[in-house]
């Protein structure tokens, strides 16, 4: 049943190639492209500022593993996350916007038609954030190429795992933020709503995350980690590249993060689950 | 017989009223099945009942012998409730695919020979986004029968068509019971398509059932010979309590036995008679009698 729905749930969206592109292909492309004219231009004002005072920069090589670990580590921006709550969006609410679920609900269990439709926007996180590391690869590759300098590849174990970890976490927190957006397409029916509520919701947390010491709070408090997953999810990545990071968390304010996290991801989940299983449909 | 949709006290209420109030409907296996109704009769709800789309407030109802939600019992039974919409960025061919994968047949639903038989196969890869209320019409029914439903449930099913897809639609349900062997439950403001089609009907007032039975047994009571004559006055006053006047003419509710007898005294007694025939009932006279219309049609039948 719930392999049917994700089939079903995929099969539609890969029709809807323009929603497919935005969701998973403009952010890395922008990067990519961007990235590419970057070095272009650094290059050649590098080169006029090398000719005028006769200097020679040496040609150390391009690490691409590093290209991983900054894809990994920024796959997860606010921009990407945008555009993949497009498609969240569309799958979650398109069903009232358009008025299907008369055709579908006789065909599969309400608890498999939701996971079928989170289920493919994991795939669409998944798609959209293995893109980005591509387009990491694509920027790194590019300054390689662009400053004549070498390509190496170098990775060693507890930097894999980091990376593995960072990926992970990228994941995590894009579905994190589209889950919102199931929870608002349940409750308004309206698809307008799935965009607008979690954008507006997420800009107010980052807003609040900026102005913390207004309220007293401090990264590690729970209020904030609870109220927060943008803070839970940088705190989690603090906790990751631990080491390298100027402010390492302790150990409990990664497990607060963790609860905090778990918590924005598994309430609106529950909530559209539990508000749909009693929903009236044929008022779409 | 058995039965494939089978209904118990079921009841919607929103709030003071009763879109459904206590109905118990059985629905047995094999040919058409009509259910009639003025608006707000409670046909809508009962399907959105059987379909799993609202919850009753009471009662309970079975389809293919499956509680509501036995999705097992519900892919058996295809669907079609008011003109389908679609997703506007697929084709029709689309639509029936991401359809079949929901309903888990992508290997036994029969997609070009449905697109073909509702006729849309000159329109199969075009955008739903352009389709008339009619074509997507069409494209619903085939939605609903692409699976081999044991039972197909179609409300509306010809609204929007032009006259020869009416025809084409009416010969297709009829062909799905008489040769496919498929139970079709359909509810319809049409009364004369319902009266050409279905084999058995439902009339549902104010969420209740208020008449049920087979169309042939319930059209043929109730003739009356309708007569029309110079004087009036006299022949109803012969016919004291059993006529009543129509118009310019009688109707004398007598039994067909004994309609050459009244003819024949008429004659003797100086009566002229331009024309005297037999009216019958049809479905529309039930229908709006049921539903308590003061509206009472007939259908003609010639002596």
């Amino acid at each position: 049943m719930l392999f049917d729905a994700i089939r079903a749930e995929g099969y539609r969206l890969t029709k809807n190639r323009l929603q497919l592109f935005w969701s998973v292909l403009l952010t890395p492309l922008l990067f990519a492209v961007g990235g590419i004219a970057f070095h272009i231009f650094t290059k050649s004002k590098g080169d006029e500022m090398a000719a005028k005072v006769g200097l020679t920069v040496a040609a150390a090589p391009v690490n691409m593993a590093e290209a991983l670990a900054f894809g990994a580590n920024y796959a997860a921006n606010g921009v990407l996350m945008i555009c993949v709550l497009i498609a969240a969006a569309g799958i979650y609410a398109g069903d009232y916007h358009w008025e299907t679920w008369r055709l579908i609900s006789a065909r599969n269990d309400r608890m498999s038609l939701i996971l079928g439709k989170v289920g493919v926007v994991k795939l669409t996180a998944l798609a959209a954030t293995t893109a980005f590391l591509i387009a990491s690869l694509v920027f790194y590759a590019a300054q390689a190429l662009v400053y004549h300098r070498p390509m190496t590849f170098s990775l060693d174990g507890a930097h894999a795992g980091q990376f593995g970890l960072l990926w992970l976490l990228a994941w995590v927190r894009v579905i994190q933020f589209t889950l919102i957006a199931l929870l608002t397409a349940v409750m308004t029916r309206s698809m307008m709503a799935a965009l607008f509520v979690p954008w507006a919701l997420g800009f107010v947390q980052s807003i609040l995350g900026q102005a913390m010491g207004m309220f007293g709070w401090e990264p590690h408090m729970w209020a904030p980690l609870l109220l927060l997953p943008g803070l839970d999810y940088d705190t989690l990545k603090m906790a990751i590249v631990q080491g390298t990071a100027p402010a390492v968390p302790t150990a409990e304010s990664t497990m607060r993060a963790l609860v905090g996290l778990g918590l924005w991801t598994a309430v609106p989940l529950a909530g559209a689950l539990a508000w749909f299983r009693r929903q009236d449909l044929s008022k779409e | 017989m058995t039965a494939v949709i089978e209904t118990r006290d079921l009841t919607k209420a929103y709030g003071a009223v009763r879109a459904l109030d206590g109905l118990s409907l059985s629905i047995p296996r094999g040919g058409v099945y009509g259910i009639l109704g003025p608006n707000g009769a409670g046909k809508s709800t009962l399907f959105r009942i059987l379909l799993g789309l609202i919850r009753p407030s009471d009662g309970s109802a079975t389809v293919m012998g499956g509680a509501i939600g036995d999705v097992a019992a519900m892919r058996r039974m295809g669907s079609m409730i008011e003109t389908p919409r679609f997703p506007p960025f697929l084709t029709a061919r689309q639509v029936l695919e991401w359809l079949a994968r929901e309903h888990g047949a992508t290997g036994s639903a029969d997609i070009p020979y449905w697109i073909e038989r509702v006729g849309l196969a000159e329109a199969a890869d075009r955008r739903v986004k352009g389709f008339s209320v009619g074509m997507l019409q069409r494209l619903g029914v085939a939605a609903a029968l692409m699976c081999r439903p044991e039972l197909v449930i179609l409300d509306e099913p010809t609204s929007g068509m032009d006259p020869p897809g009416i025809q084409e639609m009416r010969a297709l349900i009829r062909g799905l019971a008489d040769q496919d062997g498929v139970t079709v439950a359909l509810a319809s403001h049409q009364l004369l398509e319902v009266q050409r089609v279905c084999d058995r009907v439902a009339i549902l007032n104010r969420g209740k059932l208020v008449r049920e039975g087979v169309v042939s047994e319930l059209t043929t009571g109730g003739e009356r010979l309708r007569l029309s004559v110079t004087p009036m006055d006299r022949v109803l006053e012969v016919l004291g309590s059993r006529g009543t006047q129509d118009g310019t003419a009688v109707l004398a509710d007598i039994p067909r036995a004994e309609g050459p007898t009244l003819i024949r005294a008429l004659v003797e007694a100086g009566i002229e008679i331009d024309e005297a025939r037999w009216v019958g009932t049809d479905l529309e006279s039930i229908f709006f009698t049921e539903t308590g219309n003061v509206r009472t049609p007939e259908r003609d039948h010639a002596v």
